[in-house]
């Protein structure tokens, strides 16, 4: 934690050298020039607990590189998964696990895959590596992990054993 | 005429008052008549009816000191039926310091938008509830950088508004005159152009608060939609790219505070689910 009087310096200090940047004087772009090598207006000076700006006030905020993977083939992908989760479940209520086993796998990985898409963006909403580069890493791999064990289990007991509706089955009547 | 018997009024007023120059005014002499003293309450008049404001203070120029709610009370029947004319009678008479911004009093600037009673709205469209035993909060719009009192950093928020590029782009413009555009093409404008960009619907976005940096938030995706859906614009599916991505439109989880709050009723919501199901279309 930075200390008020810290802070109050330092905001001080910016003030004085936004009005030092954007005032229209005659040598403001010498000014510039001695105050970052590039020449080009410098970024805006980072006050401890306020708000960061990428470029000036006037400029508009950057967009990332365009990737439809991650924008609307992602979204639909989700919304159709989980409109598709809906008759599947129906399907479970009326079919026996054991005699539909490629059903019982298909709602098995549909549910995995469903969960591991809302907990990402649970992570993605709260814990993303821009803003907890350590957290956010553990996070984002610890997911991962668990989800690729919930698919080698899923499959293990899909295979091996009675299958996910029928246990559902199981422990309701239990 | 009223009109003559005004002038001839001021002519002879000024005469009288022995003025040194003209003073031009549109206005009837009877508004010029000083406001006569305080009468003392007659038995008719209005009890006074003493509400409390509550109003969140926090001045920049002493930093150490933590932000508090500040009380205010005042007589309802000596004010004006809105919060900001409440704002402004505190403004006025008690304390000059409070800080607020406020413009055009109607609801068409999008100046005062502040959080009143736990809803973001604009002050001069909210009507103070009477309700003498409730005091009323007010609040500068969540979760946003505050610069003084009731007045909150908006840099971030405009930033974003000049990112989806609110002007119409298109290459080939009409050899003569003005674009044309069918009842139905301009009918798909009403509730997106109206907006005033008062910031209530982003403030009161969970998703706006936590991401602000990458994601737009619904002021700003309902203007880019304002200009996705119009006929006369060539870039819609430049303005779709860009939002391909995990943030900018994404971050938006249909939680719909934006519509409920908005106080010029349109919904941001809406013109959100419009461009990732046009987007899904693609």
């Amino acid at each position: 934690m930075i200390s008020a009087t810290a802070r109050r310096a330092l905001l001080a200090q910016n003030r004085q050298l936004l009005r030092s940047q954007f005032t229209p004087i005659v040598g403001g772009r010498a000014r510039w020039a001695a105050t970052s090598s590039s020449g080009t207006p410098p970024e805006s000076v980072y006050v401890p607990g306020g708000p960061v700006y990428k470029g000036s006030v006037n400029d508009p905020t950057p967009f990332p590189t365009p990737s439809k993977a991650h924008g609307s083939h992602h979204w639909a992908f989700e919304r159709l998964l989980a409109a598709g989760l809906v008759p599947l479940t129906g399907v479970a209520f009326v079919t026996s696990g054991s005699h539909y086993p490629v059903l019982d796998g298909v709602l098995a990985l549909s549910l995995i895959v469903h969960s591991h898409i809302g907990f990402d963006s649970v992570v993605v909403d709260y814990l993303d590596t821009r803003k907890k580069p350590v957290i956010g890493q553990v996070a984002k791999w610890g997911l991962r992990a668990a989800t690729t064990a919930a698919l080698v289990g899923v499959y293990q007991f899909n295979t091996n054993d009675i299958g996910l509706t029928e246990l559902i089955a199981k422990v309701w009547t239990a | 005429m009223s009109f003559a018997t005004g002038i001839v009024a001021r002519q002879c007023r000024r005469s009288a008052l022995g003025l040194p120059r003209a003073i031009s005014s549109s206005a009837k002499a009877s508004l010029a008549q000083p406001v006569p003293p305080e009468q003392p309450p007659s038995p008719q008049a209005k009890p006074p009816l003493i509400k409390e404001f509550k109003i969140y203070r926090w001045n920049p120029d002493e930093p150490e000191k933590k932000p508090s709610l500040q009380s205010y009370k005042v007589d309802l029947n000596q004010c004006g039926p809105m919060i900001l004319d409440a704002l402004i009678k505190i403004k006025n008479e008690m304390d000059p310091t409070l800080t607020f911004r406020r413009s055009c009093r109607e609801g068409i600037c999008g100046s005062c938008a502040m959080n009143i009673d736990g809803q973001n709205t604009l002050a001069c469209l909210c009507r103070i509830d009477r309700a003498e035993t409730k005091d009323t909060k007010i609040y500068p719009l969540p979760h946003m950088y505050v610069v003084k009192d009731l007045v909150p950093d908006l840099t971030l928020f405009f930033k974003q508004y000049k990112s989806v590029e609110p002007y119409l782009k298109n290459d080939n413009p009409p050899e003569k005159g003005e674009f044309l555009q069918t009842q139905e093409d301009r009918k798909k404008l009403d509730g997106l152009y109206e907006c005033i960009l008062c910031a209530c619907c982003s403030t009161s976005c969970p998703s706006y608060w936590w991401n602000q940096d990458v994601y737009l938030g619904p002021a700003a995706l309902l203007h880019s939609y304002r200009w996705i859906a119009d006929s006369r614009d060539s870039y819609a599916a430049q303005r779709k790219e860009k939002l391909q991505n995990t943030f900018s439109l994404y971050r938006c989880h249909t939680i719909l505070n934006c519509s409920r709050t908005c106080p010029k009723g349109l919904e941001p919501g809406t013109a959100i689910a419009k461009i990732k199901l046009e987007m899904a279309a693609e």
